[in-house]
């Protein structure tokens, strides 16, 4: 038996406070303490001291990811700067950070996403001078040279071609550059290939996007662990005091309204199991409207493993290996994905017309209360059971941190979630499944053949 | 990296079912009870419960392998006499949680979390759940069928790095209480009744053999009545099946594993005669870390193939059984055992390279051997492990994992133990255990490969296995590529074996 936890669930939901004394009306979602502090350049602090003993976790978050790569050929570059930011520094090449993490016992890596990049280090608090000092530098000072730069792209590319390899994230591309036209979330965070190959001629661009994203009014250090506020806040100012603020705003194209459903196929050269993705677009995050917290709670009801779509796709007619919702929460309208993965191509119609009649139930048929509230006790205890370290504390706060840079944002989303009621999933079920706001992606192989052995084969 | 779409990726991914661990636990009873515990109340809003049973796979009878696996997946994985399986999915849906088992050799352990909130409703099922098994058939049937498939198809077909080091273990523990698979081997579990699990039960799940292990914010009351309510199982005694240390023929000894696979994966190793029970582990704890400490870019072995040469996507070393370490940054505690193997892992290369690698692998072993560690390497390692191992011990549920195990290997809390250990240890202290404990002239290798019989004859034949890459190198790896490509294995044609895939597990 696995725990099922929603992806937006995940997203949402930040860690669980460590430290809490149980009293009846400590429900608060996000029941650490925490505090917030800001510099004068615009950059921003958030403690969070718990009872776990001798770590702490250093996160990092910049509001910067794949939404800001504006400009044409651009696109990737959050993704890729993020690779540069490992080069080296003024005061610290890239092997003497390797060896300074590696005495502090660290555990270290960074990610990019559509909103967000997010440097994280989970390592022995008493290194947590020479570490903010490390990460100031190069937050502040970074400094690679051509040669590196160029090294560093093709690396890229590699990841580029190793994930490509994998159909699921061609049909993702493949989803979100036929759902939005305008807004830059009609490209993945990886970024279009013609753009990672040219990447190798951009270094001037490097040095610009640096310029504009990583600033302070960007960017929230986030301490969790074995730490105090006084702590935090006089290593921050110490190190990152002498930090510029900006000016650079990016202007990010609003998606018009979709007019009418869109469609797009991808012929996979190799065999592999068909795969169906059927969207809608969405709301973006909020913590005040309704409208996607009731969609992530219909998200679980509807296509989770719960469902009665998988009982009966998975489990009883067994016709799909795999079925999940995606929805995350997002800076901008997102959209809400269904994905299927089907055992044998004959299916394929049959799958994805039962996804669909899903999706239209929803739209007459209220949610019993009882489910609802089995869902929503689900979505909070399981967003309640992943902050079980410092680490998954802080790695749970990074996403909100992006989005309104403060944990309160996880307490206001819960009161939105306890108001919402079966009726408000029906009202947005109708306002965002309407067919001139959909977007169905197919994959499947090629060849005639190759379809006949795709019944055999699985996924490896 | 970019991550997008995780969530969708690890749902898309095929994911190996949980194996079943096994462990054991020499400490002291306490006065009035039978059930020994381990208990580390805090404030957290989260309780965790890891009940373990001194029983597991070693304790398979002859002919029965495979049925303490299936009497674990049984009990976390079936219904109680009372409620179904499907009922108990059900009642953990809004509890956001589950009921899990691990079983090894000496140990199976019961694992699950709860928020305090729902924790009445929870230690209700599973307290039902560990003490009225429901063993019913149609569960049998289910559970009986995902441990053949489990073998047959996910180890033997999906997996030849899990395959490769799974194979390795039953090849040094050959007629030994070690030497299946803790699933089983797929002969004897078609051949298991429901019967034979009840019998099972009867006997191996004793007041004697449970070890409680709870953490959290749990009311104090409640270990109390998990001692009440364990009454229930019969008093039992403690026993232990004998286990020695493995004999094994000397000389190298190597199995290729034939299989239709796009790359060729490799493990190599030996038993070693030391345990986190015995004074000297912590020394090989630091060899170990530096020459291939899991899934870091800190791994010597990892720098040497995988950053110099960019044969794979790494290499590590191990000195404790670490299954599923692919899919993990660290091992699942409560896997205890008395007898452990040195082990290498070299993740897939392509076939051309197979050779190169495999003789790669036993250079630097045979170097390591020969040259022990810098007293560089040593302190920086020294100083990486005596912090990270606030790391493998950050949550909860690892923490209570690694208090168990203490107490299976009689040491202190393993933080605070290790981190005196290894203050007090010496270069001259690492080489000197890298010398009695690593030194072995019967090193056992499993090689999972499509072309077995090419790879047999360059390996009994001595051939050169020269390499090239697709970018410079620098001259000191050119230099010790000489060498490696001509390095000489000293093994018997009749050691080196070809087994088609088919008889793996059977």
């Amino acid at each position: 038996m696995k725990i099922l936890i929603l992806m937006s669930l995940i997203l949402c939901l930040p860690l669980l406070a460590l430290a809490q004394p149980k009293s009846p009306q400590s429900r608060k979602l996000f029941p650490y303490d925490y505090t917030i502090d800001d510099l004068p350049n615009g950059l921003r602090l958030v403690t969070v001291p718990t009872d776990y003993p001798n770590l702490v976790a250093l996160y990092i978050v910049v509001q910067a990811g794949s939404r800001n790569e504006v400009e044409a050929g651009k696109t990737g570059f959050a993704h890729f700067f993020e690779h540069i930011m490992f080069r080296g520094s003024e005061n610290y090449t890239a092997e003497r950070r390797e060896a300074i993490f590696k005495r502090a016992g660290a555990e270290t890596n960074a990610y990019t996403s559509d909103d967000r990049t997010v440097y994280h280090a989970t390592f022995s608090k008493d290194d947590l001078d020479p570490i903010m000092k490390m990460e100031a530098d190069r937050f502040m000072r970074l400094k690679y040279a051509l040669p590196e730069f160029q090294t560093e792209s093709l690396a890229v590319k590699g990841e580029y071609d190793k994930n490509s390899a994998n159909p699921i994230r061609q049909l993702f591309e493949r989803l979100r550059e036929t759902a939005f036209n305008k807004h830059t979330y009609s490209h993945t965070t990886m970024g279009f290939i013609k753009d990672i190959e040219a990447m190798p001629t951009q270094y001037d661009y490097s040095l610009e996007f640096f310029r504009r994203f990583y600033r302070p009014e960007y960017t929230t250090v986030v301490i969790v662990g074995d730490v105090t506020r006084p702590q935090a806040v006089d290593l921050t100012r110490k190190y990152f005091g002498e930090w510029k603020r900006g000016n650079y705003v990016a202007d990010i194209p609003a998606e018009p309204a979709q007019t009418g459903p869109r469609i797009s196929h991808i012929d996979w050269p190799s065999p592999t199991l068909p795969i169906v993705a059927v969207a809608f677009r969405g709301p973006a995050y909020s913590d005040v409207t309704k409208d996607k917290m009731a969609l992530d709670l219909l998200a679980s009801v509807a296509f989770g493993q719960n469902s009665d779509l998988y009982q009966k796709l998975v489990l009883k007619e067994q016709k799909v290996e795999t079925l999940g919702a995606s929805f995350d929460d997002q800076m901008d309208p997102e959209l809400f994905a269904v994905f299927a993965r089907i055992k044998d191509p004959k299916d394929s119609d049959y799958v994805r017309d039962q996804i669909l009649e899903t999706y239209k139930r929803y739209t007459t048929e209220l949610i019993s209360q009882a489910k609802l509230d089995a869902t929503r006790s689900r979505l909070r205890y399981g967003f309640a059971m992943t902050m079980n370290s410092s680490n998954a504390i802080a790695s749970a706060l990074a996403p909100f941190i992006s989005l309104r840079r403060s944990p309160e944002t996880i307490d206001k989303l819960a009161v939105v979630m306890d108001a919402i009621t079966p009726q408000d999933i029906r009202d947005m079920a109708k306002k965002y499944f309407r067919d001139e706001s959909r977007t169905i992606v197919t994959l499947a192989s090629k060849a005639k053949e190759s379809a006949k052995n795709d019944a055999k084969e699985g996924e490896k | 990296m970019q991550r997008q779409i995780t969530t969708l990726l690890i749902t898309f991914a095929v994911v190996m079912p949980l194996l079943a661990r096994p462990g054991f636990a020499n400490t002291p009873k306490t006065m009035a009870t039978k059930i020994s515990s381990t208990l580390l109340p805090n404030r957290s809003p989260l309780v965790t419960f890891r009940i373990i049973f001194m029983t597991g796979a070693a304790s398979d009878p002859s002919g029965k392998e495979g049925v303490a696996a299936l009497t674990a997946a049984m009990i976390a994985q079936g219904g109680t006499r009372t409620i179904s399986y499907e009922q108990i999915v059900e009642a953990m849906y809004p509890m956001a949680t589950s009921f899990d088992s691990q079983i090894d050799k000496e140990m199976t352990v019961f694992t699950g979390t709860t928020h305090v909130d729902n924790l009445d409703k929870y230690y209700d099922l599973i307290s039902q759940m560990l003490l009225d098994p429901g063993f019913r058939a149609d569960d049998f049937t289910r559970l009986k069928t995902d441990a053949i498939n489990f073998l047959k198809v996910l180890l033997r077909q999906s997996n030849d790095e899990e395959l490769g080091k799974e194979y390795l273990y039953n090849v040094i523990y050959q007629r030994h209480p070690y030497g299946h698979h803790n699933i089983g081997t797929i002969g004897s579990i078609e051949k298991l009744t429901l019967d034979d699990v009840r019998a099972f039960y009867k006997a191996n799940y004793t007041q004697a053999n449970t070890v409680m292990g709870l953490a959290g914010g749990y009311p104090k009351e409640l270990p109390a009545k998990v001692e009440t309510d364990f009454a229930k199982l019969p008093a039992g005694r403690q026993a232990r099946v004998k286990v020695d240390r493995p004999k094994l023929a000397s000389g190298m000894h190597i199995s290729i594993i034939k299989r239709e696979t796009r790359a060729t994966a490799l493990s190599l190793g030996f038993p070693i005669n030391v345990t986190r029970a015995d004074k000297d582990w912590p020394a090989l704890a630091v060899v170990a870390s530096w020459f291939g400490q899991h899934r870091s870019s800190n791994s010597y072995l990892y720098q040497q193939l995988r950053e110099a040469r960019g044969l794979n996507y790494g290499d590590y070393a191990y000195i404790e059984y670490f299954p599923r370490g692919m899919f993990q940054f660290t091992p699942d505690p409560n896997q205890g055992r008395r007898s452990q193997i040195f082990q290498i892992w070299i993740r897939p290369v392509v076939p051309e390279n197979g050779h190169f690698v495999l003789r790669a692998a036993l250079y630097e072993y045979d170097k390591l051997v020969r040259d022990g560690m810098s007293k560089e390497a040593f302190e920086a390692t020294r100083e990486f492990l005596t912090k990270y191992n606030n790391i493998l011990t950050q949550t909860q549920d690892s923490q209570l994992g690694y208090a168990l195990d203490s107490r299976y290997y009689n040491i202190p809390d393993y933080v605070t133990y290790m981190r005196e250990q290894l203050a007090k240890l010496t270069l001259h202290d690492v080489n000197r255990a890298i010398r009695k404990y690593l030194k072995s002239d019967a090193m056992r290798i499993a090689i999972i490969t499509r072309d077995a019989e090419s790879l047999r004859d360059a390996i009994i034949n001595n051939k050169p296995s020269p390499i090239t890459y697709n970018s410079p190198k620098p001259k000191g790896i050119t230099e010790e590529d000489k060498v490696i490509e001509n390095y000489k294995l000293n093994v018997k044609p009749e050691a080196v074996v070809i087994v088609p895939v088919e008889k793996v597990f059977e």
